[in-house]
């Protein structure tokens, strides 16, 4: 019996390239312009961090004052690229656009999801 | 050398026609059987215009008891449908506003994200003939809020002509007819 049957479909957002420090901006855009607006589940984070400090990354939904965390933050080490897979990444399903936030500029994002509906 | 093909209604496994056009079909409907001629058989692909959402739901909530129009046939035409929850919600099926579908002598049984992972899709499966209402309703069984209750539903339309000449028990098809629950047998 395979329990581990695919909910949904992948996806992947643009290669973000934080704008401005602690400021969060779009990084995944739901597709929500059928019937039922889907869901959605990050999957896979990857992250380049080349901006002379570690730095941290929040990913969330909202902007500005409605940012909020759904997984907790992740340090990116000065110099490194880091990756996330979805054994590590706990299951949160969100009815939102993903967006993101970086202690500093430069900071490069892009995350895998997977899209339910 | 290939065999004949098994069909029949709650079939394990992956959605398939429960009956072939040219075969006849007793109905039942309102607690009465009808009998009809299949006369074309199309698929409907599990997609997003037969997604059911029943709406956001506080935590431990019930939704209103929601009529399923999406999944309402045309005149002579039935549906064979399977159904998913792709929210952690439980829903319950009803055929006729208030008879409950899937249900022993004092429960109800509800499909869930845990039914797809733990049978081949056959026990959610049923069927609609016309516009006899099926209704469906969903509880938030966590702690938390939902922002949507939706489910899936799939199969396949079945288009038929009316064989009102026979009825039951008295006056039978004279051939071999499959039997399709199309609503609660109280």
């Amino acid at each position: 019996m395979d329990i581990k049957k695919a909910r949904g479909i992948r996806k992947s957002s643009e290669i973000i390239t934080i704008a401005a420090a602690t400021t969060p901006e779009a990084l995944f855009t739901r597709t929500a312009s059928g019937q039922n607006p889907r869901t959605v589940i990050v999957r896979k984070i990857f992250v380049y961090n080349n901006t002379g400090g570690d730095e941290t990354v929040d990913i969330g939904t909202g902007l500005a004052g409605a940012f909020a965390n759904i997984i907790p933050t992740i340090t990116a080490v000065n110099g490194f690229d880091a990756q996330w897979t979805e054994e590590l990444i706990p299951e949160v399903e969100v009815g939102a656009d993903l967006t993101v936030q970086a202690s500093a500029l430069g900071v490069q994002v892009q995350v895998e999801v997977e899209e339910i509906g | 050398m290939a065999g004949l093909p098994q069909l029949y209604v709650y079939k394990a496994g992956p959605v398939e026609p429960v009956v072939l056009p040219g075969e006849t079909v007793g109905l039942y409907v309102n607690k009465q059987w009808q009998f009809a001629q299949v006369e074309y058989i199309e698929p409907i692909p599990r997609s997003d215009p037969h997604v059911v959402d029943f709406g956001a739901l506080a935590a431990a909530a019930t939704s209103a008891l929601t009529q399923l129009t999406l999944i309402e046939m045309a005149s002579n035409e039935f549906g064979q449908w399977r159904m998913e929850a792709l929210d952690d919600i439980e829903m319950t099926l009803w055929q006729g506003r208030s008879d409950g579908r899937l249900r022993s002598k004092n429960r109800m049984a509800t499909v869930s994200r845990f039914t797809s992972l733990r049978d081949e899709d056959n026990s959610v499966e049923f069927f609609v003939f016309e516009d006899q209402h099926a209704w469906g309703q969903a509880l938030n069984p966590t702690g938390y809020a939902l922002t949507q209750g939706r489910v899936a539903f799939w199969g396949y339309r079945y288009v038929t002509t009316s064989m009102s000449q026979f009825s039951y028990p008295n006056k039978l098809p004279t051939g071999p007819w499959t039997r399709i629950p199309c609503g609660a047998h109280l």
